[in-house]
């Protein structure tokens, strides 16, 4: 027997984490709100898809967004202009949002002024990968600039997430990226994943994505 | 090629440990240089370039920080400089230990190291690797809004590498704001606007660093 106790510290984290994220999730469900953890990396475009996404629903449903940052609010500003309620949360440094975090911002937007609530998480491809933020959805974009070999690299994000969508393709011509070689080595961590290739920028690809999403809404409506 | 596995080092003080490190690659007259960024800002891409400048001149090392995989680390060695990879264990940032742990393996006599972080700009900010100089690189695709949203990276940075400029015409990105916007949080970081692909900027950059490595060896 061991004569002292092994503390998994992070284990330990991760797992309070999930049973806080199984709660907010069952909140969510009852007030008939749905959830989108929305990551990437700095720069792939989460703010540019939020916007044309917010425009292409919100004549449908009321929308609420949380715009997660180390610091700063020039996201919010953008997605104000939209006319969707938004809230921005700071990080105080921290690499990513987590369950209690989420739950916060939540009981600050108001569970019953809205249907549909994007969580814009922190840039970055690595931790928010590892925290349950009790969404019923989450989705990852992948730009094109940054290479059809993220999925190797950063293969957790890769296989937590349902969606993956591949941004920027409007400049796919200058850049060396493979699209089917990319959606290869994600489903090869994610038999699952529904991949989308988009432009948030001038629209391209749009439609699938969006299509995708209201069904998605109206399922767990249903629920 | 060697694969490292490591483990965050359960430290008090990382800046303790990074400082002694630090003093150590003085000692032995090699400037370790800690190259951040987001993941596919070029990290590898404008190594590999910088390397094949210098190769003929100096003794090059490369270490490879990632979660997983070994795929940058291969097309390092390509180039037939010395490399190794070090796998994070899930951790998202190198600290001081691990990356004297990685330095272990490698041999001692080299001029120049590069630690090529894991790609992220928040974590690796925060922990001192114990390297003489910190550079980060940020593509022009990322947009010139980041210095406003990860301030603590360009403040910690000695140098901010701006790729992929031959994508300019494509983005909408000003190399003017960008650059005020950093001095803003640095009045003190050198700026380098360069293209690993079409080659320009990179005499600028490739200086600088010659002149880093020089003036480490020299202030000894």
């Amino acid at each position: 027997m061991n004569q002292y106790e092994i503390f998994e510290t992070k284990e330990r984290v991760t797992a309070d984490n999930d049973r806080e994220a199984d709660k907010v999730r069952s909140a969510l469900t009852d007030r008939n709100v749905f959830l989108v953890n929305l990551m990437s990396s700095p720069g792939a475009g989460k703010t540019t898809t939020l916007v044309r996404t917010i425009n292409a629903l919100k004549d449908q449903y009321r929308i609420g967004v949380m715009e997660a940052d180390v610091d700063s609010d020039v996201d919010a500003k953008t997605i104000a202009e939209t006319g969707a309620k938004v809230i921005q949360l700071h990080t105080g440094g921290s690499c990513h949002m987590d369950a209690d975090m989420t739950e916060r911002g939540l009981e600050k937007m108001g569970f019953d002024d809205v249907d549909v609530v994007f969580l814009e998480n922190v840039g970055n491809l690595v931790c928010p990968a590892e925290f349950d933020v009790g969404a019923a959805k989450k989705v990852m974009i992948l730009s094109v600039p940054e290479g059809d070999d993220k999925p190797l690299k950063y293969p957790l994000m890769f296989k937590v997430s349902d969606v993956m969508i591949e941004n920027k393709i409007d400049v796919a011509p200058i850049f060396d990226y493979d699209f089917d070689k990319a959606e290869q080595r994600a489903r090869a961590l994610n038999p699952k994943i529904q991949c989308f290739r988009l432009s948030s920028l001038k629209g391209d690809g749009f439609e699938a994505w969006v299509d995708w999403l209201h069904k998605e809404i109206e399922e767990w409506r249903k629920r | 090629m060697k694969i490292i596995e490591l483990h965050e080092s359960v430290t008090a003080s990382n800046d303790r440990d990074a400082d002694a490190l630090r003093k150590k690659m003085k000692d032995e007259g090699t400037l370790l240089i800690n190259v951040m960024s987001s993941p596919g800002s070029g990290k590898t891409t404008l190594l590999s370039a910088t390397i094949n400048a210098l190769k003929d001149e100096m003794k090059i090392g490369v270490m490879e920080a990632d979660i997983d995989s070994a795929v940058d680390a291969e097309r390092m060695e390509a180039l037939g400089v010395e490399s190794i990879q070090v796998h994070t264990d899930g951790m998202c940032h190198m600290d001081a230990g691990m990356t004297e742990e990685g330095l272990k393996s490698m041999k001692v006599d080299n001029d120049l190291v590069f630690l090529e972080n894991v790609g992220n700009l928040i974590c690796p900010a925060e922990f001192d690797t114990g390297a003489g100089k910190k550079v980060m690189i940020l593509s022009v695709p990322e947009g010139d809004d980041k210095p406003l949203k990860y301030p603590l990276m360009f403040g910690e940075s000695d140098v901010l590498v701006i790729s992929k400029i031959d994508a300019l015409p494509y983005f909408n990105f000003s190399l003017e704001a960008c650059k005020k916007r950093a001095k803003q949080l640095n009045p003190a970081i050198q700026i380098f606007p360069v293209s690993a692909k079409t080659g320009e900027g990179m005499d600028a950059w490739i200086s600088w660093l010659k002149e880093a490595v020089r003036t480490w060896k020299e202030e000894n």
